[in-house]
């Protein structure tokens, strides 16, 4: 057991001085450590033992990061509260914080345990994941979570108890699960605020199974194991997991035709005053929507006939007497002019309708 | 032969020339038959059906615009209008007197807000924001903000209570759907514009605001719910105004504000002009007049000074609506802006609840040329001079300020808005970027703009029912709902760098200026 003091007298040491002090102890094969810290960052890790036995550290005060960068391997015991980033890029320790931590707590946390005997602040699990190649990892929360938590969550597991959470609050804090891909959280009370692309359920009976061994290391480890039968009844545990991403749906989106007739003036807003049945027209439309109309002049036609032939909607009639008799069907001129255009003896005059 | 003069006016004087594949043309007539200009028919070259071509009148008055209808509909790639730089149609049109045209000012200098960049971006000074969760707040004021030691407020035990009534604001959208009338828009872009805020508002959650333009409201409108959304306008013809009072009883509910048009920035110093044209029967009848062309004075008669404008105009349109609703002044931006803004930010009844500034580069249904190109002020130094002045004066904030005029003229106005809040304005007003997205195929290098004719191509700017018809309101209206979200989306995309959860609203910090006199002129750091 290697004992460290970091003041002495008026004099404390560095982060730097202590971690390397740590290190050295580490690299001759000490293992088991009892830091009296005054602030110090980043006890903890990132540390192995060359032979593979386990490292343990006993803190107390330590400076933000605690436990940051753990590896397999390694016990970070705080007893009493951290601060900031507690187990930041946990990536396979086992660390105990007996009362709060600060924000961040459990931040990018890829693999071992994080056990929090308080609060956690801000942000707690945010960015938490899990490599399919090691076992996932997990916070623990005995009392609450601040806001923002579990922001962009891709894996893991975490419990939030509401210990001594008020009625009516959330135990998680405002807008939690922001952005989750990936993971579980499980509660106890109600959660509002929550994302549109999580779902809250029921945890199942493998989710029971996993929270009750979970719970009875957890609370022995924070030194509450008499809180065991309040927090397993089943009942007040809920589940927040993300919509998977297949089954993501853009919120639903009101085709704009069904907004109009459902949520707009009946009729339009210019019913009253103009007849318009909303009919779309083509660029070209034929009948009453053409610019401009053919009209046949008989006195000068000489029966040609090539406007017959030359008309692209085959709409030029001709009656058949003496002399042919012409007219433009209205149904399906478009009044392009062709005939007026092409007509050698001038008979087909386009005239412009006036409009309104 | 026909014989022909050196001053006849030719194809090559007008400003398209109508590009015709005689090799790819298979004679379908699609091309003449949708020109609304007239601009083309088909001629026997040589006799027989084979012979056919299509001709481009040498008219004047049957000018191609350049509006492209023709290659839109053309299956064989076979037409199409290009632009003629060597015409001389400035000085052959103008036989007809002066040249008027819709759309915007087509001289195009240099843009002063592409040459400001977003250069502060929040790195290790303070975080930048995740854009698409952190939770913004993108609202601008619209009415007339209290300073808080102005505000009439009394310790009543543990509370705050008011001892006096406190002018009316509205939190709205920071993009405003601008002024443009019943007359000179079509009934359908008209609706699709109001159909679309109205989407906006309740589909989307987006309090986007609609201003109603000079031509009055349609009485459905006016009587519906909807009418929350709507800024109504009065500008120097009143027009449309009876029935707006008339309708008062049957209100459901307030407008949104009210906005008092002194001036509009395309044509300063020039009121509405609604040719004859566009006066459809039902114009006539919102509007109280006959088929005419119509003519709104330059100014609102009856007012002859900044005080009595603030006092007179705005004293009775917030009577008109019991003191509940907003009401604000629409100028065009000018050289003497900040004196009235000056004035503005004086009037001691708090009765002035939004200064609107209109630029040069605003767009119009109808004006004169030579006010489109040569009259008017740049909106981007303006809104920075008032915003500047009412800083000196501890005012700023009081009276907020919209800017329009050229906003989203190259397709981004995201960026333009976020600029212009930067320099100091509140919110910005967008138009002719709504009838564009509405399907209007003019632009500010002279394509088109014929939105005086009554000949609108795209059933815009016309109240010819045939060409109204080719305008579909519900697409029309989802293409803007679209633009709108992309909007945002792109507002939070520019916040977020510069760390602001609101509106960053004079913060010229957040730009560099790509030009030592921009920079210099605006009050914002000179980059290289
Ligand atoms: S105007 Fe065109 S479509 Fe109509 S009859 Fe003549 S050739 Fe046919
Ligand atoms: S571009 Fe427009 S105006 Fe010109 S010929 Fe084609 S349809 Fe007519
Ligand atoms: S639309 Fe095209 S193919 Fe048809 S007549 Fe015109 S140029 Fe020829
Ligand atoms: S398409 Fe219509 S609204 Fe657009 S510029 Fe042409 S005439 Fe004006």
């Amino acid at each position: 057991m290697v004992r460290i003091k970091t003041l002495d007298g008026h004099r404390r040491r560095s982060t730097q001085e202590l971690l390397q002090t740590i290190e050295a102890a580490v690299l001759r094969g000490d293992t088991e450590f009892d830091i009296e810290a005054s602030g110090q960052h980043d006890i903890g890790g990132p540390l192995w033992n060359r032979e593979g036995k386990e490292l343990l550290f006993r803190v107390r005060n330590p400076g933000q990061r605690v436990g940051a960068m753990c590896l397999p391997g390694t016990t970070v015991l705080v007893d009493g509260p951290a601060p900031a980033d507690a187990g930041w890029l946990n990536s396979g320790g086992r660390i105990v914080i007996r009362g709060d931590a600060g924000d961040t707590a459990g931040h990018c946390a890829a693999a071992g345990v994080i056990q929090i005997g308080g609060r956690a602040g801000a942000r707690a699990g945010s960015l938490m994941k899990h490599d399919p190649q090691y076992e996932e990892p997990s916070l623990w929360v005995l009392r609450t979570v601040g806001d923002f938590s579990f922001e962009f969550m891709g894996g893991g597991r975490a419990v939030v108890c509401g210990l001594g959470c008020a009625p009516a609050v959330s135990p998680l804090g405002a807008r939690p699960c922001v952005g989750m891909v990936g993971g579980a959280v499980y509660f106890r009370g109600e959660a509002d605020d929550l994302p549109e692309d999580v779902l809250l359920s029921a945890p199942d009976d493998n989710d029971m199974s996993w929270l009750k061994a979970g719970l009875a290391n957890f609370l022995a480890s924070v030194g509450h194991p008499d809180l065991l039968p309040e927090l397993s009844d089943r009942r007040q545990w809920n589940k927040i997991t993300p919509v998977p991403f297949e089954q993501r749906k853009r919120a639903p989106v009101m085709d704009m035709g069904t907004f109009r007739r459902n949520a707009w003036v009946p009729g339009g807003i210019f019913g009253d005053v103009l007849e318009d049945d909303g009919r779309v027209t083509e660029l070209a439309a034929p009948g009453d929507e053409r610019l401009r109309v053919p009209v046949w002049n008989g006195e000068s036609c000489r029966d040609c006939r090539l406007c017959l032939k030359s008309c692209p909607r085959k709409a030029i009639v001709r009656t058949d007497g003496e002399k042919g008799v012409y007219s433009a069907a209205c149904a399906r001129c478009v009044g392009c002019g062709l005939c007026a255009g092409l007509c050698p003896c001038g008979a087909w005059r386009m005239t412009e309708i006036a409009s309104v | 032969m026909a014989s022909v003069s050196v001053q006849d006016v030719s194809r090559n004087d007008l400003p398209w020339l109508v590009e015709w594949r005689q090799d790819k043309c298979v004679l379908c007539g699609m091309c003449a038959a949708v020109c609304t200009a007239d601009a083309i028919c088909f001629t026997a070259s040589r006799g027989g059906v084979r012979g056919a071509a299509l001709r481009q009148r040498a008219e004047i008055s049957h000018a191609c615009t350049g509006c492209g209808m023709c290659t839109k509909v053309c299956q064989q790639d076979a037409v199409r209008p290009v632009r003629n730089p060597d015409n001389r149609f400035p000085l052959l049109a103008r036989a007809g007197g002066p040249l008027k045209r819709g759309g915007r000012s087509n001289l195009n200098p240099p843009r002063t807000l592409d040459k400001l960049v977003v250069g502060r971006i929040s790195q290790m000074t303070d975080p930048a924001l995740d854009s698409e969760r952190h939770t913004f707040d993108l609202r601008a004021p619209l009415g007339r903000v209290l300073p808080v030691q102005d505000l009439p407020l009394r310790v009543e035990g543990d509370s705050l209570a008011l001892t006096a009534p406190t002018p009316p604001v509205r939190w709205i959208y920071p993009l405003l759907f601008s002024d443009m009338s019943i007359g000179a828009l079509s009934t359908r872009a008209w609706e699709a514009i109001a159909l679309a805020c109205a989407y906006l508002n309740e589909q989307c959650r987006l309090p986007v605001r609609m201003c109603s333009g000079e031509g009055g409201l349609p009485g459905r409108l006016l009587e519906s719910e909807h009418l929350k959304y709507m800024i109504v306008q009065i500008a120097s013809g009143h027009f449309g105004w009876n029935r707006i009072l008339r309708a008062l009883p049957r209100m459901k509910t307030d407008p949104a504000g009210v906005l008092i048009k002194i001036g509009q920035g395309a044509k300063p110093g020039d009121g509405g002009l609604l040719p004859a044209a566009k006066v459809a029967p039902h114009i006539q009848s919102i509007r109280g007049v006959p088929r005419a062309t119509l003519h709104s004075p330059a100014n609102h008669q009856g007012l002859y000074s900044i005080e009595e404008a603030v006092q007179k105009m705005h004293l009775s349109c917030n009577a008109a609506f019991g003191f509940r609703v907003p009401v604000a002044i629409k100028c065009a931006a000018s050289a003497t802006s900040v004196a009235v803004y000056n004035n503005l930010l004086r009037d001691p009844y708090n009765i002035c609840g939004g200064f609107f500034l209109d630029g040069i580069q605003g767009g119009t249904g109808a004006a004169n040329e030579v006010s489109l190109e040569h009259t008017g002020h740049p909106i981007v130094s303006k809104v920075r001079d008032c915003y500047r002045a009412a800083l000196l004066q501890g005012r700023q904030g009081q009276i907020p300020l919209w800017a329009g005029g050229g906003v989203g003229q190259t397709g981004h106005a995201a960026a333009d808005a976020f600029k212009l809040i930067c320099l100091g304005a509140n919110g910005v007003l967008v138009g002719r970027l709504l009838i564009q997205l509405l399907g209007c195929v003019g632009n500010e290098h002279g394509r088109c703009n014929a939105c005086n004719t009554g000949r609108c191509p795209a059933g815009i700017c016309t109240q010819d029912m045939r060409l109204v018809r080719r305008l579909d309101v519900d697409r029309g209206a989802q293409a803007i709902v679209d633009y709108m979200l992309a909007f945002d989306a792109e507002l939070r995309k520019l916040l977020a760098p510069v760390g602001n959860s609101s509106l960053p609203v004079g913060r010229a910090d957040a730009l560099v200026a790509t030009d030592k006199a921009v920079a210099d002129a605006l009050g914002v750091t000179y980059a290289c």
